[in-house]
């Protein structure tokens, strides 16, 4: 239904509610598109008026559609009044109207308002994050840093992620702003963007950008810059961070692997425990290879050719530099059949050390094992983004430190012309990084990245001169 | 406005209790808000000025005016602390008016569980549930009435018209039909085919699921008394005190004892010597290409939401015995939905081959949304025939059949 452009009479209400099809929500729906046309508020309460006189009571969710209306017009005095009435009608609220009226009140020059009404959600439930985070940009909106990392900190005890926006305003607002423990709480947060490897879009960038070069006397200097593939940063020299994981956790993601990956609830649903001691030895006795292959996602890269051959050509690829390699398989392909000619398969053999798992086990465990084991060296060739055997992590810190490892130990290949291009592993790290005279902080195009496993190219250099 | 106000305290000094409680539609509201049924008083006062200037703000005032009333009556029995239970209980209230999908009513325990939801979305989830499941209770209910209205009426017009039917048959259908049920049954306690039920996967699935489970179990027994030639049924693994055990009693009561079944906490493995057993898993990588009539299967009671995938036949791996799936590939042109099916599903199609040995009857029971067809042809010729079209047609759509066929027809099936 169309809302009325102006505000009814309560007959004229009570015609348009007769010639709409279902009478009993008639006001539930007007108000919803009330609140999707943005209609003037007149009409919207012209409409409770006619429903607060014929039924003597405005329901609920009336009163949150209207709220809804309010806020998203910016009608403060009238968001009061409706709390007012809500707050007498009403012993408790529930959380769809606390919502708004924190996002109305934070916006608007009664902010502080905002604080008391999650003083009081607080009372009943969690805050969600948008709650936290109108409050902490009303905050800062109005300078009061202090009080705006209080609740940041708060948030961050209660388990809640804040999103990109809330750590924006931080730096947005503390532009030009004194003082040293200011400081130490901005770089608190690059420091959780660097923990929980999180890139900063453009703007954000720009924000962190002009808050350094804003620093009264800290004479920072910030530039854009594409890093080389060495991992140097063509602005300052500075070399970036490698992406090797330190002994303590390596050793950790090892150990993770074997036991969350490999033998899981039960170590007979992705191989069984003879087998994987038969592996184990298999792979103590060859040690340290330079390089593991999967065998058989290696062999489906190019689909119109014989599977064996795709390997046969990668194996030869690789082989090159004396470098030692594992290939891992399944028994199936010992068989001679359209797809793997022993022939091939034995010529493949003299180039690399082969392991043929049973046809039902995973080979994806034993090749993470495999490389793992080798050492920090040793890299891995697979298309799989192994999403499977991430998540099969229990903790979100290892996960990290899995994505980590993944990213500068897996070569992806892609095919073209029947020519192998290796998508080399990166060899520094692409997480927000310092030294204490210069930051490094990678950063994302456009707010929306749409592939997760994609890291930005692009960098901010930012050095103290 | 002044004199609708004056009206409207004095309305609700008097009683209006019994008023509002007329109000059919607003009876729910009640507790939280005091409704009043002004309209007729207001209507008339209204109706003879309609071309009076309206009052925008004059809903506040209605608003406002109920409650000074309502205070001073209401608050002082009111204990100040809630307990958390009543908070929760408050909070869902302010939802359902809110329009979110909660129940009406909620026990205690219901309410504990919803409390003990580890997060917000997971309390959603369960009052959405309970919310749907109260629904349904409610259309069930409203159905009985009416048909026992209904059957009320018929009574009565019977009565008028008192014909009494004669036949030679008492009219004993029920029991005496049970009756012959329970004769079969029993003789293949005897001389039938077992069929195994691993009850062994409690530790994993949540409370839900083991519900569900045993809901299908139960389904699947049923059906198997009623058929012509039925399976010697076998609950194995099954501990006493576990959880499948007290949703059983809750659907049997105190048919349980009596139930024409085989319950032992012994692994199969224990009970049958181990070469004739084969365990049915959607993971198996063997096909199964007829019905033996000599073996026993094991079907796993586990109704999987999560997919945890490979449970069952790492539990056959790990004992060592066959595995079979159904030829699901081979005999139907898979559309969507998992290979896994209901365990009463699988009870249909098992008693199905036992009787005709017919694959494309038996696979009837496979849900219709699943598939699109059935292949007359084995799956390999389709391949070519697919192959040989797809070569003919030039352009974007080769590629996406062909990924449409790799959907269907992973890896492992055509890689043979």
């Amino acid at each position: 239904v169309q809302p009325p452009e102006k505000p009814l009479q309560a007959e004229e209400w009570n015609r348009l509610r007769e010639s709409f099809q279902s009478p009993e929500i008639f006001e539930e729906v007007m108000f919803n598109s009330m609140v999707r046309c943005n209609s003037s508020i007149d009409v919207a309460k012209s409409l409770l008026t006619h429903v607060a006189k014929s039924n003597g009571d405005i329901a609920y969710n009336l009163l949150v559609k209207y709220l809804a209306l309010c806020v998203q017009q910016g009608q403060t005095s009238e968001i009061r009044d409706v709390y007012d009435i809500m707050k007498i009608r009403f012993r408790i609220l529930e959380s769809g109207a606390y919502n708004l009226l924190i996002r109305g009140m934070s916006n608007s020059d009664q902010w502080r308002m905002a604080l008391t009404l999650l003083e009081e959600v607080k009372k009943i439930m969690t805050p969600s994050r948008t709650n936290y985070e109108s409050c902490i940009k009303a905050a800062s909106r109005h300078q009061e840093m202090d009080l705006a990392f209080e609740l940041y900190h708060e948030m961050l005890a209660k388990d809640l992620v804040p999103t990109l926006d809330v750590l924006q305003a931080f730096f947005e607002f503390s532009r030009g702003m004194k003082g040293a423990e200011l400081q130490k709480e901005l770089f608190g947060i690059l420091l959780y963007l660097r923990d929980n490897q999180l890139y900063p879009h453009k703007t954000f960038m720009q924000s962190i950008k002009l808050w350094f070069e804003s620093i009264p006397g800290g004479n920072w200097r910030g530039q854009l810059t594409n890093i080389k593939d060495s991992g140097q940063c063509p602005v300052c020299n500075h070399q970036l961070e490698d992406s090797n994981l330190t002994e303590e956790e390596y050793n950790n993601l090892k150990e993770r692997i074997i036991r969350d990956v490999i033998h899981g609830t039960d170590t007979f649903r992705k191989t069984s425990p003879q087998e994987f001691e038969a592996f184990q030895t298999f792979v103590e006795n060859r040690l340290p290879f330079d390089i593991v292959i999967d065998g058989l996602n290696v062999s489906h890269i190019k689909p119109r050719r014989m599977q064996c051959e795709n390997l046969f050509d990668a194996v030869n690829c690789l082989a090159k530099e004396n470098a030692r390699l594992l290939v891992l398989g399944r028994k199936h392909m010992l068989i001679n059949s359209s797809n793997w000619k022993r022939e091939i398969m034995k010529e493949m053999q003299n180039k690399a050390d082969f392991f043929f798992a049973e046809n039902i086990s995973e080979d994806d465990a034993f090749l993470l094992y495999a490389t793992l084991r080798s050492g920090k060296h040793c890299k891995f060739v697979t298309r799989d983004f192994l999403r499977d055997h991430k998540a099969c992590l229990s903790d979100s810190l290892t996960r990290h430190l899995f994505r980590k490892w993944q990213r500068g130990h897996q070569i992806s290949k892609t095919m073209f012309l029947s020519v192998f291009i290796q998508q080399p592993a990166s060899n520094y790290d692409c997480v927000v990084q310092t030294t204490g005279d210069t930051w490094h902080i990678p950063y994302k195009d456009s707010f929306e990245e749409k592939y997760s496993y994609r890291v930005p190219r692009k960098w901010l250099c930012i050095q103290q001169k | 406005m002044q004199s609708a106000n004056v009206l409207l305290k004095k309305i609700l000094r008097s009683s209006v209790l019994p008023f509002a409680a007329q109000h059919g539609m607003k009876k729910d509201l009640f507790p939280l808000s005091r409704t009043l049924s002004l309209s007729l008083c207001l209507k008339q006062d209204n109706s003879g000025s309609p071309s009076e200037r309206l009052d925008l703000d004059a809903w506040k005032k209605v608003m406002k005016s109920g409650l000074q009333e309502e205070d001073r009556c209401e608050t002082v029995s009111e204990p100040k602390e809630l307990s958390t239970l009543a908070a929760a209980r408050e909070i869902l209230e302010m939802w359902r008016l809110a329009g979110r999908s909660v129940p009406e009513d909620i026990s205690e325990e219901q309410l504990k569980t919803f409390m003990e939801c580890p997060s917000k979305s997971a309390k959603k989830k369960y009052l959405k549930y309970l919310h749907i499941k109260e629904l349904y209770k409610k259309n069930d209910k409203r159905k009985m009435d009416e048909k026992r209205e209904r059957r009320l009426e018929t009574q009565k017009q019977a009565s008028e018209t008192d014909v009494t039917k004669r036949s030679s048959f008492i009219c004993l259908w029920a029991s005496s039909m049970d009756k012959a049920y329970n004769w079969r049954v029993a003789q293949s306690m005897i001389f039938g085919q077992p069929l195994v039920f691993d009850m062994s996967y409690e530790k994993d699935m949540s409370i839900r699921e083991v519900a569900n489970t045993v809901r299908q179990i139960v389904l699947s027994e049923g059906c198997n008394r009623r058929s012509v030639d039925p399976f010697h049924i076998h609950f194995c693994n099954f501990k006493d005190d576990s959880l499948y055990h007290k949703e059983f009693m809750k659907h049997y009561r105190e048919a349980w004892g009596k139930l024409l079944i085989t319950v032992t906490d012994q692994c199969y493995t224990d009970v049958f010597p181990k070469d004739k057993l084969i365990y049915l898993t959607a993971d198996s990588p063997k096909v199964m290409k007829t019905f033996d009539h000599d073996k026993i299967y094991i079907v796993g009671s586990m109704v999987d939401r999560s997919i945890k995938t490979g449970v069952s036949l790492a539990r056959a791996k790990r004992l060592g015995l066959e595995t079979a799936a159904l030829p699901l590939e081979k005999y139907l042109l898979w559309n969507s939905g998992a290979k896994n099916l209901t365990l009463d599903q699988m009870m249909h199609i098992l008693l199905t081959l036992k009787d005709t040995g017919d694959w494309k009857k038996a696979l009837e029971f496979v849900p219709k949304r699943k598939y699109c067809g059935f292949v007359n042809r084995p799956v390999h010729e389709l391949k070519r025939t697919l192959n040989l079209i797809n070569t003919l047609k030039v352009g974007k759509r080769q590629e996406e059949v062909r990924k449409q066929f790799a959907k269907n027809y992973p890896k492992k099936l055509t890689q043979k």
